[in-house]
């Protein structure tokens, strides 16, 4: 028998396709967890006791910004937190982003402030 | 009495107050120099946009210098989620109820800025708070609001609280009411909106009839950072709005543009005979004094006007940012913080309109020299500030808000924020800073924390209005 780790289509082992995305940290860090379909990269992210920053949960607060390195992912709401400039330069969020694809994504507490930059510096 | 007793016996504090048991003080003279020592602080620590994430929490810090444990974090209450931002709260009754009879200071109502969640406390016994009740996200957006800031108890049996934003974090945000015995949402306390374009902070007057209330942006605008193209769209707030208190309408709004740029808290005069305050406008650096007029319309004029300073690290001059401020309760002194140039100061206010600067303490940001206390690094500059009720302590802790703290103060994300004290002494105009304090939510249990606003069971110079 296949479990369900072995099967890219359902990794979340529910019955649903869905994906596998790999979190990495600016210290080099890697967590791999499985995203099931529609399903939010930080419920996900949760459910596996990976801890990933996160505020609303809607896409206003842009706590849990990430960059997508790889792969393709869909926001389930208007990423509200995110300006045109940072859309198009890859940045995301997990709160309310869900893979299409397998994903590779930059996380971490300093991607908000990285993306807003610090305008006085 | 302790001065974290919870309610306060007013039977002999002259003709209007006879036999009552409220949860306050008849005056602020009353509470000024009848409440003992603060002996408990209450602070909100929260996590969000930590290195090491975790839950936001009530933070219990120990205040009596008689006690082994004076000085420290001794017990916290933690979130029962993550990333709800504990920002400012408030209690269910304060001297505004003072002759509400049977009613106490009793519940914490502490709002998640991020998460629009609303928690509910019970300290009943100062020490040993706990948690009754939590108001879901989705029972807040359902009014098409979002984003809860500023807690007052309004006399009637209601909480008022201002809401920056709707439900999808957009403006214009409003009020929101609930029930002051069981907490559950009433709606919206707004009648009319009129001109309020933005909110964030408010104060109310209730023996003129009047409320004040300041704005931020919306929280799609300043929850993920500070940004100026932002500023330069128009996107934050220049303005504060009069409304009438009984009727709930907007009447008139008080646009400062230039010299009132993000015009954050609303503190007006103790003395409930006054109809006049002040709010400090964090980007312009400007305190702005408001008044009613002999018309009855309201005014406003500069009387704190800072400067920007030049820095070898910044492309351009550092503009002081005004965070906070508050009045003593015997409305003769101003403190205010400079959270990006790192230090406080003190105003004879005596003359409402014409401030005096009397002593500043410098203690962490990019100016001071001061950058440690008791060997520990100042992690961010001067920011919440509350005063002890005699006047003669001010407490501080340095921590803005997380998406901006790691715009400015990134320092703040790996090691957490601090809590500071001043000795002051009123009758010298002056203050000092207290090395012998010091409570570094780097070492909180659990993992370094941010600390945000301060209060004491009993009520504190922000959290109580007269009638």
């Amino acid at each position: 028998m296949v479990g369900p780790e072995d099967d890219s289509d359902d990794p979340a082992g529910d019955g649903q396709a869905g994906h596998v995305v790999e979190l990495v940290w600016p210290d080099g860090r890697a967590e791999t967890i499985s995203v099931g379909s529609g399903e939010s990269i930080v419920d996900a992210a949760e459910a596996a006791d990976v801890a990933i920053p996160y505020g609303c949960l809607y896409g206003a607060c842009g706590t849990c910004t990430a960059e997508l390195l790889d792969g393709e992912l869909r926001h389930t709401d208007s990423p509200r937190a995110l300006k045109d400039r940072s859309l198009d330069a890859g940045y995301v969020l997990p709160c309310i982003g869900t893979p299409e694809t397998d994903c590779r994504l930059r996380v971490g507490h300093g991607i908000q402030a990285e993306v807003v930059g610090t305008p006085w510096k | 009495m302790s001065t974290d007793n919870t309610s306060h016996e007013t039977d002999e504090h002259g003709h209007e107050h006879h036999e009552v048991e409220g949860p306050g003080y008849p005056t602020p003279a009353a509470m000024r120099t009848e409440s003992e020592r603060e002996k408990t602080a209450y602070v909100m620590g929260l996590r969000v946009g930590m290195e090491t994430g975790g839950h936001d929490f009530v933070g219990v810090v120990d205040l009596d210098p008689d006690s082994d444990t004076y000085s420290e974090l001794v017990d916290t209450i933690e979130m029962p989620n993550k990333g709800d931002e504990l920002h400012h709260f408030g209690w269910n009754a304060c001297s505004s109820s003072c002759h509400a009879e049977g009613l106490s200071r009793q519940y914490l109502v502490v709002p998640g800025q991020r998460s629009s969640r609303i928690h509910i406390i019970d300290a009943e016994d100062p020490r040993d708070p706990e948690m009754v009740k939590v108001i879901e996200p989705e029972e807040v957006f359902e009014h098409d609001l979002s984003a809860p800031h500023t807690v007052h108890c309004v006399p009637g049996g209601k909480i008022v609280v201002s809401m920056l934003g709707d439900a999808d974090g957009e403006l214009p945000g409003g009020f929101l009411q609930l029930d002051q015995e069981d907490f559950s949402i009433d709606g919206h306390w707004e009648a009319d909106r009129g001109g309020m374009a933005m909110n964030y902070d408010y104060w109310y007057q209730p023996r003129h009839n009047v409320m004040i209330s300041s704005e931020w942006a919306a929280p799609n605008t300043y929850y993920p950072g500070f940004d100026l193209d932002d500023v330069e769209a128009g996107n934050y707030g220049d303005s504060i709005h009069v409304w009438d208190w009984e009727t709930r309408e907007h009447r008139q709004t008080l646009e400062f543009g230039e010299e009132g740029l993000i015009p954050l808290e609303v503190r007006m005069s103790h003395n409930p005979e006054e109809t006049q305050g002040y709010v400090g406008a964090a980007l312009s650096s400007n305190v702005i004094r408001f008044y009613e007029g002999d018309d009855g319309v309201w005014d406003w004029e500069v009387v704190i006007d800072e400067e920007s300073r030049e820095h070898d690290d910044w492309d351009m001059p550092v503009p002081p940012l005004i965070t906070d401020l508050l009045l003593s309760l015997d409305d003769q002194y101003l403190f205010f913080s400079n959270w990006l140039h790192g230090d406080v100061r003190m105003y004879d206010v005596s003359d409402a309109g014409n401030p005096r600067l009397v002593d500043q303490v410098w203690a962490g940001g990019p100016f001071g020299e001061r950058q440690q206390v008791q060997g520990h690094e100042i992690r961010g500059a001067p920011q919440m500030l509350q005063l002890s009720r005699d006047g003669r302590r001010l407490y501080w802790t340095t921590s803005l808000f997380s998406s901006w703290d790691n715009q400015f103060y990134p320092e703040i994300a790996e090691e957490g924020s601090l809590m500071l004290k001043a000795d002051v002494y009123p009758e010298e105009g002056r203050m000092e800073l207290d090395e012998e304090f010091l409570v570094d939510f780097g070492d909180a249990p659990g993992g370094p924390a941010r600390a945000h606003e301060i209060r004491w069971p009993g009520g504190d110079c922000t959290s109580d209005v007269w009638q």
